[in-house]
């Protein structure tokens, strides 16, 4: 009786340790952004009539059929729009290498369109990538936009009169439905953008 | 992850021959002027090797119209830029002009600017001169 006692308690044994594992196994959640915030329900896009970089019209409707990674900034400034053009430039460029499907395109939108005119802004966005695609356009045009996904800009005036702006430093994450699906808050990396967009554009 | 120029070895001066210069600048970058863009921004660090505080009021170039001391601030998800009116580097300290923070603004090239000259200045008062070779 005891050899069969033994018997029995491996068999309990393996058998408690095989329903662990299982469990374990069934539970593993989904891979989740490291940065990125998905929001709740995704926002769609409000209505805009804007510029792209080549003078043609930009609308809600630019931002259907593909995924988009949007960033609002200007081309006068020297340090953080670069730094975050580059970022996402060389982000899609290791996706691209790695064969990500889909590859979500960049996006510029000036908030300062008073200087950044179409001209201005292809001759920008081009020297980072050929595949960006800036948009400009009308103050109020910019601001349905703007408002509508919650992003803050203000002009900052230097002593000499000259002026910087402020602006939110968010990437928004855009789905091929135009909708506002998830965001990266600052500050930017090229690991948290590789890392995260795979997962937010195919759930994987 | 940018692109940048870096500068080459650069020339210092000091207004005190023979003395070793209070502040020593190293790994000047400065990014590429983008087409459409007027502005650039100049990275480097700074050391004191003096005994005393050392407090840089301004930054100016031949080579540019404007040069100014900024920090981008990121607050409550906004970048904001700052001109900065003075920094303040303790003795012995070494402080970084560096992507995201610190950046000297040059703005509106007066022409080429395949060298370029960073005077560094106190109130009216050379500090230091950075001469270099723009690379690239």
């Amino acid at each position: 009786m005891g050899l069969r006692n033994i018997f029995i308690a491996i068999v309990a044994v393996f058998a408690i340790g095989m329903g662990a594992w299982l469990s374990y196994q069934l539970a593993v959640p989904p891979p989740t952004p490291r940065s990125a915030t998905v929001l709740p329900a995704t926002a769609p896009l409000p209505d805009f009539a804007l510029l792209d970089q080549h003078g043609n019209a930009a609308t809600r409707d630019t931002f259907h059929g593909q995924w988009d990674l949007v960033f609002f900034g200007f081309t006068n400034c020297p340090d953080v729009c670069p730094l975050t053009l580059q970022a996402l430039a060389s982000a899609r460029k290791e996706l691209l290498e790695s064969d990500q499907d889909p590859l979500p395109r960049i996006v510029l939108v000036s908030v300062d369109p008073e200087r950044d005119t179409p001209a201005v802004m292809n001759a920008y966005v081009s020297s980072f990538s050929n595949d960006i695609l800036g948009v400009t356009g009308d103050l109020e045009e910019l601001q349905k936009l703007t408002k509508g996904l919650g992003i803050f800009f203000a002009k900052s005036f230097a002593e000499d009169g000259n002026y910087s702006m402020d602006h939110s430093a968010a990437v928004l994450v855009i789905n091929p439905e135009a909708e506002l699906h998830s965001l990266f808050s600052a500050p930017h990396s090229i690991e948290d953008f590789v890392h995260d967009l795979p997962i937010l554009t195919t759930g994987m | 992850m940018r692109s940048v120029f870096v500068f080459m070895a650069g020339l210092l001066l000091c207004g005190c021959s023979g003395e070793p210069a209070p502040l020593v600048a190293a790994d000047v970058v400065l990014t590429k002027i983008r087409p459409g863009a007027e502005a650039r921004a100049g990275y480097f660090s700074l050391t004191n090797t003096s005994g005393e505080p050392i407090v840089i009021t301004a930054v100016s170039s031949p080579q540019f119209e404007a040069v100014e001391m900024h920090e981008s601030v990121l607050e409550d998800g906004v970048s904001r830029m700052r001109a900065l009116e003075k920094v303040t580097i303790a003795p012995d300290q070494t402080i970084k002009f560096e992507p995201g923070g610190r950046h000297l603004m040059l703005m509106r090239p007066t022409g080429a600017t395949g060298t370029v000259t960073l005077h560094f200045l106190a109130g009216e008062a050379p500090l230091l001169s950075v001469t270099a070779a723009v690379g690239g």
